[in-house]
């Protein structure tokens, strides 16, 4: 296991970094390494340069960004830099209760090292179908902050998972950081299925609801993982959960149609039809919790 | 792996039969690919794979094995077999596409239509194959998806 | 320190050393990393390997252009097989298990053709591991595909005439040996045939198929291989199980004199019988090194191991229960097909033999027959597995108990104690012809019931059915025995196997009282060196911290047979307890001269020869001083007290145990969680029972795992789809939950230790109590039977499947 030959840079700044990028030929981003390393231990891809983001300070942190700015909604947002490691993401109170289900997912990632490690910039700009971050992004409406030679631009995670392993972010631009919008009173459920511990999501389902009058379901947003190339927003079901009261009846009902408009993979984890009815029992389970501890 | 694409082409199928017998044309709509020469119906050229944090490149030849173009025009065949291997040893593709024609439902202007379906037997062999939770097997997929759309596209 | 202060504690540690809860000696080095692994060894000037592999499964090589890789910086030799086709020799298959057996030769590496993916085609000699690599990609092969064989059915049915792929053309079929054995013909029980055709009209028939699938060892330490040429000797560091057998068949088959040939295996992380093997990669490093004349080295890397490395089990059963309406079982036939994969290994074709003996288990079978075929397809070879051969018979026998009781619609453990071999009729000779020495089921069972709270359980059950409840509760039961300590060698002569099954000990007195022991059972992680120690410090009463237990290297335990098959504390334990007492029967003339006494008077206890009636005596160890001396001695007896011993058993050992296991069966999901594992194993008498814990926990996360998600799998053109282990899932420990497991002890009688062995115990029991849970809690969706491993997408199928049926 062991890469080709590569040039190794560590930059301080973007502005560097992203120089170096524009210079070099093939170059390859450096985040957490959790994905990126295996895949050039393996020689499934031998970059000239690899640009190491581990020394750009201004890359990592959580920080409240207030009410204003690009976010939709305007209820006050939360920016988390590109390079923040999951376990920081993990221990942030703000987060377990602004964004309570970036959290519950977070929690789901990997094992202790990989969240040591790996960066949920890395794991969005990796954008792997079975990434645990991506359905989340989706749910919460993030939005994705993009350097490039020519400035920064935003782009809302709706528009930023292009297809498989393929995102908004070009050859020679960084995602720099994440913003989500802040989900204060809304419940968040996180249903991740796995084989073994550790291990990436099967299928996985997040939600996020608002409850009304803290008895009918107002809004609700889900995310579906490894239904398709990209992640996904089960749109069907949240048309259907809007004014419904959260029995597991109803809840069960509109969450048969969690698989509408997904092409899942068959893989030696399961087949599309059992990925396709999976969906509809996570996302039962996920709303239902969401439900059920309103924040 | 055998994946199946299917679409419309505004054109009779003799039309269409000319525009897929163009090897270096038809390479075009293949993300990276190349075709380095070509000899009645063999070729050879190379395709950079370079997907996410993908990267790979095969090279290899390939020919038509089959050409069949009905008289009448009432449908036409042909068979495309190509094998190459990556660069760096450490993998192998092998595939073979059957592109079958037939006429369509006239087109509401009243022109000819021909309906296509490329069915490709892909086969991803070697350590590129084995590892990795299905990843090249996945990538595979999506860069045939992409081929048979940009073909729709530039024969529609 | 005199010697009656130091009497009473030395008498106090003597007498507890059997059954002794010690920690494993090696563990601080092994733990700490302060050892050194085969990888850590590196000659001065060692070149490193790597191995170019076909990505085909079945292909002629038309072209190996080498000029690119020879041309690469640091790059010293590339070497194809035709390079190294006088020089490598051949791997061996030591367990040829029928005369007529059909076995394609196996060069380490391919000279004109590969028969799986995964073969190697050349080697490449560099500076570094890194340079090697970098030059590995640039060797290129040729290869003109050819079909394959991949399916074991249908390579066992392919003939040149019907147009089936053949793994070697050249043998004309893919069937390598057929092996039977038939009580009616044995004369040890009755005909199966007219078992079955009495329950066809009148009785109860089980009909099944199960399959085993294919698995990988996956071992710890990756495979890795030094070789150092310079010298008077030829050195080679593997990462084995079998130093021994290594270094004879190197000599065998390369023509390397023995005595040029020397072979350590340091410590070695693992094997579960995958290092069972000699490999192409020891053969073609061994030839390399010789050829270059330096030393080499290769590691494998965790795909490569995954990919190449020796597969086990992979089965058809197809099996056929004959009983009678009152659930006494009348009959048994097995049918079986054995992938070997494309070679036949070391043992690989022997292994489903050794299951041949167990399928009727613990059970009072009359008839029983056993058909079995060994097929060759072009995957990776097969061979030994944890249980090898024992944990497929086990699993068989054990769902069919399963399906006999609910077709009864009968408790199984009440149908399993009607059909099972009672305490009082031990010694008892089974229709499958081998005599149990000793066991009690029923104690077992009764306890195991206990423990897990059986009836509660089922109470459970049968609310949780009533209620629908979409989590349902299945109880899984196995009970089980085995065959192991390998074995008598007259026996495996009449099996056809290729060596011996002695085992072989040596004691060395040191003049300050150290024991130095070796054994020639090389452990890869089993704990010998505390279990050896107890024993030896038990027999020769000496501290256990005095004894050393040297091992895994021909020059310093020059015989032995090594480890596997649960044998090295049977076979290799008693052997060192033989050469202790040999020790106790030199040192007592020793003692009487010393002492001024005759020999008769002489009694030994606790470490020391004493006078009959009188306190004064002498240690061992003060008598080892008294032989290094050699001042003062009695005629006719040489000045050493040192000792050696072979042991050769008489018959397996046979542990036994009942395992019950409780599982939740999410059904909406199909996802199945442990809720209960109890087990009470019989294994004899229990040296350390820390360690006994230690393998019958490790056994039962394997058998676990085999049952739950575990497999290898191939694409439809010989690609190995579970190359890396996130496809190939071996559990970890958040995936189990906390064992109950207890050990009761009827002696073996077949060695003087009472031991019967536990290495692969857990293992084989675990399988079935699994997957009989999961159909146990499936049975009212109409489910008989779910394929190994029981994923969860397979347990929803099988669910809508038996639901719509
Ligand atoms: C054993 C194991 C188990 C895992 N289990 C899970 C799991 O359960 N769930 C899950 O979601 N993930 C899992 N992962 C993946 C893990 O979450 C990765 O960390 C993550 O996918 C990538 O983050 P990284 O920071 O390590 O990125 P890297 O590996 O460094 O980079 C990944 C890719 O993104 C690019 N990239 C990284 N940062 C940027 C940036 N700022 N701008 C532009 N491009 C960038 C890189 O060039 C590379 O192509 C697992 C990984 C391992 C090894």
């Amino acid at each position: 296991m062991i890469p080709t030959a590569f040039d190794y840079a560590r930059p301080t700044s973007v502005d560097e970094a992203l120089r170096l990028l524009a210079q070099a030929d093939d170059a390859k981003v450096l985040a957490g390494g959790q994905s990126l390393l295996p895949v050039l231990r393996m020689r499934l891809n031998a970059p000239d340069l690899v640009v190491d983001l581990g020394r750009i300070d201004s890359l990592r942190g959580i920080r409240d960004i207030g009410g204003g700015g690009a976010v939709a909604g305007g209820g006050g947002a939360i920016e988390i830099g590109a390079m923040t490691p999951y376990h920081e993401i993990l221990a942030s109170d703000e987060i377990r209760q602004e964004l309570t289900l970036l959290h519950h997912a977070v929690a789901e990632v990997g094992d202790p090292q990989i969240r040591h490690r790996g960066t949920l910039g890395g794991s969005l700009a990796h954008a792997d179908p079975a990434g645990d971050c991506g359905a989340v992004a989706l749910a919460l409406e993030a939005e994705m902050v993009i350097a490039g030679p020519s400035g920064e631009r935003v782009v809302p995670a709706a528009d930023f998972f292009q297809d498989l392993f393929t995102t908004a972010v070009g050859d020679d631009e960084l995602l720099v950081a994440i913003r989500f919008p802040v989900h204060p009173g809304w419940g968040a459920g996180y249903q991740k299925f796995v084989r073994t511990a550790q291990q990436w999501p099967v299928v996985a389902v997040g939600a996020c609801v608002h409850l009304a009058d803290g008895k009918t379901i107002s809004e609700a947003r889900i995310g579906l993982t490894n239904m398709g190339p990209t992640p996904l927003r089960a749109r069907a079901v949240e048309e259907a959960l809007a004014g419904v009261t959260p029995t597991p009846e109803a809840v069960g009902a509109a969450c048969a149609a969690a698989a509408d408009g997904t092409s899942p993979p068959s893989d030696l984890n399961g087949d599309a039809d059992y990925r396709r009815h999976l969906a509809t029992v996570l996302a039962r389970r996920a709303v239902l919790a969401a439900a059920g501890h309103p924040q | 792996m055998e994946l199946t694409h299917r679409f419309t082409v505004p054109a009779d199928v003799a039309t269409t039969f000319a525009a897929f017998d163009d090897v270096e044309s038809v390479a075009e709509c293949f993300p990276g690919a190349e075709v380095t020469s070509v000899d009645g119906d063999a070729f050879t050229g190379g395709v950079k794979i370079k997907l996410g944090p993908i990267s790979l490149t095969f090279r290899g030849e390939g020919e038509f094995r089959e050409k069949s173009l009905a008289k009448d025009g009432s449908s036409g065949r042909m068979v495309l077999s190509a094998r190459g291997k990556d660069r760096r040893g450490n993998g192998t593709a092998g595939a073979e596409a059957v592109v079958a024609l037939r006429p369509g439902a006239a087109r509401a202007d009243g022109g000819p239509a021909t309906d296509v379906e490329v069915t490709t037997d892909l086969q991803i062999g070697g350590k590129v194959a084995s590892i990795g939770r299905g990843l090249v097997q996945e990538v595979s997929t999506t860069m045939l998806g992409r081929f048979t759309d940009c073909l729709e596209k530039k024969l529609t | 320190m005199t010697t009656t202060e130091e009497a009473p504690t030395a008498e106090a540690a003597h007498d507890g050393e059997i059954g002794r809860d010690r920690r494993r000696k090696e563990d601080h080095r092994l733990l700490t990393g302060r050892t050194r692994w085969t990888d850590n060894i590196a000659p001065p000037g060692t070149l490193h390997l790597a191995m170019v592999r076909s990505p085909y499964a079945h292909a002629r090589i038309t072209g190996i252009d080498t000029r690119d890789a020879q041309a690469s910086p640091n790059v010293v030799a590339v070497l194809t097989g035709a390079d190294l086709a006088d020089t490598q020799g051949v791997l061996a298959n030591a367990w040829p298990i029928t005369t007529d057996q059909v076995a394609p030769e196996h060069k380490p590496v391919a000279v004109d053709r590969v028969a799986f993916a995964g073969e190697i085609v050349a080697v490449v000699v560099a500076r570094s591991a890194a340079a090697a690599v970098d030059a590995a990609e640039l060797v290129d092969v040729d290869y003109e595909e050819l079909p394959a064989a991949l399916d074991l059915k249908d390579a066992a049915a392919a003939t040149p005439e019907n147009g089936g792929a053949l793994a070697h053309p050249d043998l004309g079929t893919n069937n390598s040996a057929r092996w039977i054995f038939d009580s009616a013909e044995a004369g040890t029980g009755g005909d199966v045939e007219d078992a079955i055709a009495a329950a066809r009209s009148g009785g109860i028939l089980i009909e099944r198929e199960y399959r085993q699938q294919r698995l990988i060892p996956a071992f710890m330490e990756p495979r890795s291989v030094v070789v150092d040429p310079t010298g008077e000797q030829i050195t080679l560091w593997s990462a084995t199980q079998i130093p021994h057998i290594t270094r004879f068949l190197l000599a065998a088959t390369t023509g390397v004199p023995e005595s040029k040939i020397r072979v350590i295996a340091p410590d070695v992380g693992g094997g579960f019988g995958g290092k069972l093997q000699t490999t192409p990669e020891e053969w073609a490093a061994f030839a390399v090194a010789r050829r270059l004349g330096k030393p080499v080295k290769y590691t494998e890397t965790r795909s490569e191991s995954l990919l190449a490395a020796h597969h086990g089990r992979d089965q058809w059963q197809k099996l056929t229960l004959a009983a009678t309406t009152d659930g006494t079982v009348t009959g048994l036939k097995v049918e079986l097909l054995a992938d070997l994969g494309a070679y036949v290994a070391l043992v690989g074709g022997g292994v489903p033999v050794l299951g041949a003996f167990m399928f009727n288990a613990i059970y009072k079978f009359p008839a029983y027959r056993f058909d079995c075929r060994t097929v060759l397809t072009n995957k990776t070879w097969t061979d030994a597995y944890r249980g090898a051969g024992r944990p497929e018979a086990t699993f068989a026998v054990e769902r069919l108990m399963d399906e006999l009781a609910a077709e009864l619609g009968r408790d199984p453990l009440e149908v399993r104690r009607q059909n099972w071999i009672t305490h009082d009729e031990f010694p008892f000779t089974t229709v499958a012809g081998l005599t149990y020495d000793s066991g009690d089921y029923e104690s077992a069972t009764a306890q195991a019931v206990e423990a897990f709270g059986y009836e509660d359980l089922r109470a459970e059950q049968a609310r949780r059915r009533e209620e629908r409840d979409p989590v349902q509760l299945g109880i899984g039961i196995s009970t089980f025995t085995e065959m192991c300590g390998l074995a008598p060698s007259r026996v495996l002569g009449s099996l056809n196997y290729g060596a011996g099954g002695w085992e072989h000990a040596e004691i060395r007195m040191l003049p300050t009282g150290k024991v130095e022991v070796t054994t020639g059972a090389s452990a890869h992680g089993q704990g010998h060196e505390t279990a050896f120690s107890q024993i030896v410090a038990d027999r020769l009463g000496v501290p256990y911290e005095d004894v050393e237990v040297l091992h895994g290297d021909t020059q310093v335990a020059p015989r032995g047979l090594d480890t596997y098959g649960s044998r090295s504390l049977t076979v290799g334990g008693e052997a060192l307890a033989l050469a202790a007492d040999k020790v106790v029967a030199k040192a007592k003339p020793w003692a009487a001269h010393l002492l001024e006494a005759a020999p008769e008077d002489i009694e030994f206890a606790h470490g020391k020869f004493t006078v009959a009636g009188t306190g004064e005596g002498k240690t061992v160890q003060e008598i080892a001083l008294a032989a290094f001396a050699a001042h003062d001695y009695p005629e006719g007896i040489e000045p050493s007290i040192d000792a050696e011993a072979t042991f050769d058993p008489v018959n397996f050992s046979f542990p036994h145990g009942t395992h019950l296991c409780a599982v939740e069966v999410d059904t909406e999901t199909g996802a199945v969680s442990l809720r209960k594992y109890v087990c009470v194993d019989d294994v004899g008498t229990v040296i350390n029972p820390l360690i006994v814990a230690g393998q019958v926990h490790g056994g039962l996360v394997q058998g676990i795992a085999q049952a739950l998600w575990e497999e290898a799998v191939y694409d439809d053109a010989g690609t190995l789809l579970t190359g890396t282990l996130a496809d190939y899932l071996v559990p970890s420990a958040a995936d189990l939950i906390s064992f109950d497991a207890a050990h009761r002890s009827t002696p073996a009688t077949t060695n003087s230790l009472g031991a019967k062995g536990v290495g692969e115990a857990g293992t084989i029991a675990s399988t079935p109590a699994v997957v009989n849970a999961v159909v146990d809690a499936l049975r009212p969706y109409g489910v008989h039977d779910v394929r190994m491993p029981c994923t969860p997408a397979r347990v929803w199928h099988a669910i809508q499947e038996g639901s719509a049926a």
